[in-house]
């Protein structure tokens, strides 16, 4: 007797499990890969559109742009890419990976230091400091805000001089969670993550033109299934319903 | 490809880290199991929950919570950073790491090794007048070794492979804490693929090379 | 002489003993279940009783009164498991020098392992593993491991049980030769009537007492 109630639960937790699945064939789920940096604001957005649109799931992919673009070139499925970086989004074009005429730059951002909330760094020269033993930035190689930040530094002669303190992360939110723990002495971020922390305070933000404008460009992925939807939730994130959220945070909406 | 000896770093040092976690997995685990499989006493399941509970959640969190433990205002971290030492960006926070992810394998696999050793032998040898420790050098880990040397293949794997807790407590640094899976994962994330397709190969190969060894060997001393 | 009283609560009942003997066997005789190997246990230390004293010649080895438990390593009492327990990865020879590494019994006029393998027969088979051996040959490898550290006690789980019949008789007979010749008690646990009158200079019933608690009763043969 036993033995059959066991098994009558396991086949209903399957048969649910199943039903989780598939479901009805009407709803569509949109795949969006997205830069780490957007985790928050993209919550929000999700709620949004979702009341809107009863018919779509949408489901984010969250990474370092570098670590998005390989996975799209090799073929992960994704309908949206939001990318932090030009290049990551120019690779995927020159592949011809990405709907050409969809690609929009949407938003902008920009580049601050951060340090605990009771440091007394005043400026990026205070980096130089003995009393700064580690400073985090992103990967130059895979992290926009990595790159962004290999250019402030530069431009302020600072990087060779800073190499040994260097850790790179794996993405802006590794760096905000090292400042925060107190593991490093500062990072560079952006300001919209800057904003959502509430352990760290922005020291300084990077001087005007010392890095290359930091542009969000977003596309619809070629190989989607779901082009009008992928292009309907585009068309979306560009409304005034979503400008609202995007300002909320921090971002700097490109029109 | 791998033209500079600095490409070589990441290499040598997940050998050393795998090896050195081993080791002092290997040390701790068999005293701790050896204790866990005979003995009872209170609290004997918080501490075995404790002990499995890296094996189930990911090495990300693992890694979150070494960085509270061991980070400069970690608690372990504060009282070492009093004596001057600092583990956080280190390999040895790499070897912490690898460590604490592989113990509960090493863990598993001991205990289950002493309690396949019929207790009447240990019995036997108590009556013959022989102390705990040499019972358990003498009769306890001869007739477990199969089952522990399990345990240390799996070890040494988990270790050379650990990624998620090693990336937070370890970093990224090229040329100081850069491992073999942190230099793929770079590596790819960069589109450097012939990088990483050598790396994959060269983890690949040796770790079949250990692994093969390692069972033939046992073969052999089985009889 | 040994001398034995000691309680100890089981899963269905209390177990409870009293006997005392010289240099004869003393026999635990009675169904499986009813406390026997719990009693050996007792007396080799490795299972602690709820109460009582147990006494070898001269020494206390346990009183729950004055608080003494003699770990099993130090009271010198040679135990024959009822599956020998030879340690399956050592040689014969290994095996039987187990207990004779160690301070306490070198130097002692020992005696020599080999000259005892030779005694029992089973010389021969010095350099055979456990796994080699049959089990009339595993039985009397185990019990000059057992006595050839000189034990004051020697304690005996069924050691027939595993054997066939022509076996099981002449190993008894030498059992009873081997007592007359090293004058230490043994106590031998059995199921088997006949084991027991033939061995037994004291035999003690062990009722059945699973569920009515009953102690035992001793019962002086011959």
């Amino acid at each position: 007797m036993k033995k059959i109630f066991v098994f009558l639960t396991l086949m209903l937790f399957v048969v649910g499990a199943v039903a989780g699945c598939g479901g009805a064939k009407e709803k569509v789920e949109l795949t969006v890969s997205a830069a780490a940096s957007l985790q928050d604001v993209t919550g929000e957005l999700k709620e949004i559109y979702e009341k809107q649109h009863s018919g779509v799931t949408i489901t984010y992919n969250l990474a370092s742009s570098g670590a998005l673009q390989q996975q799209i070139e090799q073929g992960a499925p994704a309908d949206l890419f939001i990318s932090a970086g030009k290049s990551q989004m120019d690779a995927l074009a020159g592949k011809g990976l990405i709907v050409d005429s969809s690609r929009k730059d949407l938003l902008g951002n920009e580049l601050v230091l951060v340090a605990g909330k009771d440091s007394a760094l005043t400026g990026f020269e205070g980096l130089t400091d003995a009393s700064v033993k580690r400073i985090s930035t992103g990967d130059p190689d895979t992290v926009p805000a990595g790159q962004y930040a290999k250019e402030t530094l530069t431009s302020l002669k600072l990087w060779d001089q800073l190499q040994p303190k260097m850790v790179p992360a794996k993405d802006v939110r590794q760096v905000l969670t090292y400042v925060e723990t107190g593991d490093v002495e500062a990072g560079l971020v952006y300001r919209t993550d800057a904003a959502i922390s509430k352990d760290v305070k922005i020291v300084a933000a990077a001087p005007a033109g010392s890095n290359k404008p930091i542009v969000y460009p977003m596309a619809v992925i070629k190989s989607t299934k779901n082009q009008k939807e992928a292009e309907a939730f585009a068309a979306f994130l560009q409304s005034d319903d979503a400008v609202k959220v995007f300002e909320k945070y921090g971002f700097k909406v490109l029109k | 490809m791998f033209a500079q000896l600095t490409d070589w770093y990441p290499v040598l040092l997940s050998v050393r880290v795998a090896v050195i976690a081993t080791v002092v997995v290997t040390c701790l685990g068999l005293p701790v199991s050896r204790l866990l499989a005979r003995g009872e006493f209170f609290g004997k399941d918080v501490l075995e929950a404790v002990i499995t509970l890296p094996l189930v959640l990911p090495p990300s969190v693992v890694g979150y919570g070494l960085l509270i433990l061991i980070g400069k205002n970690g608690l372990l971290g504060k009282m070492l950073a009093e004596l001057g030492v600092t583990l956080i960006f280190t390999w040895w926070a790499a070897v912490i790491a690898s460590t604490v992810v592989a113990f509960p394998l090493m863990y598993q696999s001991a205990k289950a090794a002493f309690k396949s050793v019929d207790i009447n032998f240990e019995k036997a040898a108590r009556t013959l007048g022989a102390s705990e420790l040499r019972i358990f050098f003498t009769i306890t880990l001869p007739l477990a070794w199969p089952g522990i040397l399990a345990g240390l293949v799996l070890t040494f794997a988990r270790a050379l492979g650990e990624f998620g807790a090693t990336l937070m407590v370890a970093g990224n640094i090229p040329g100081q804490t850069q491992t073999i899976p942190l230099a793929i994962y770079f590596a790819v994330g960069a589109g450097k693929n012939e990088m990483a397709r050598t790396l994959v190969a060269v983890i690949t190969v040796f770790s079949f090379i250990v692994i093969y060894w390692v069972n033939r060997w046992a073969k052999k001393h089985q009889n | 002489m040994l001398e034995v009283r000691i309680s100890k609560k089981l899963w269905h009942f209390n177990l409870e003993l009293e006997v005392k003997i010289d240099n004869q066997i003393l026999v635990l005789w009675g169904p499986s279940g009813a406390g026997k190997t719990t009693t050996l246990h007792c007396l080799a230390g490795l299972l602690k009783p709820s109460d009582g004293f147990i006494k070898l010649n001269a020494q206390v080895l346990f009183s729950s009164d004055e608080k003494i438990d003699v770990p099993t390593r130090l009271r010198n009492v040679g135990y024959l498991f009822q599956n020998y327990a030879l340690f399956p990865h050592m040689t014969v020879r290994q095996n039987v020098l187990y207990g004779l590494r160690g301070k306490r019994r070198a130097g002692t006029s020992g005696v020599d392992a080999v000259e005892l393998l030779n005694s029992f027969g089973v010389g021969h088979l010095i350099e055979r593993y456990p796994g080699q051996l049959s089990g009339g040959e595993r039985q009397r490898v185990a019990l000059a491991r057992a006595l050839v550290v000189q034990p004051q006690l020697l304690l005996l789980d069924e050691p027939f049980s595993a054997l066939d019949k022509s076996t099981r008789e002449s190993l008894r007979q030498e059992v009873k030769k081997l007592h007359r010749q090293w004058k230490i008690p043994f106590v031998l646990v059995s199921h088997d009537e006949e084991d027991a009158q033939f061995l037994g200079d004291l035999i003690v019933s062990l009722e059945n007492g699973r569920f009515r608690g009953d102690s035992l009763q001793a019962v002086s043969v011959q």
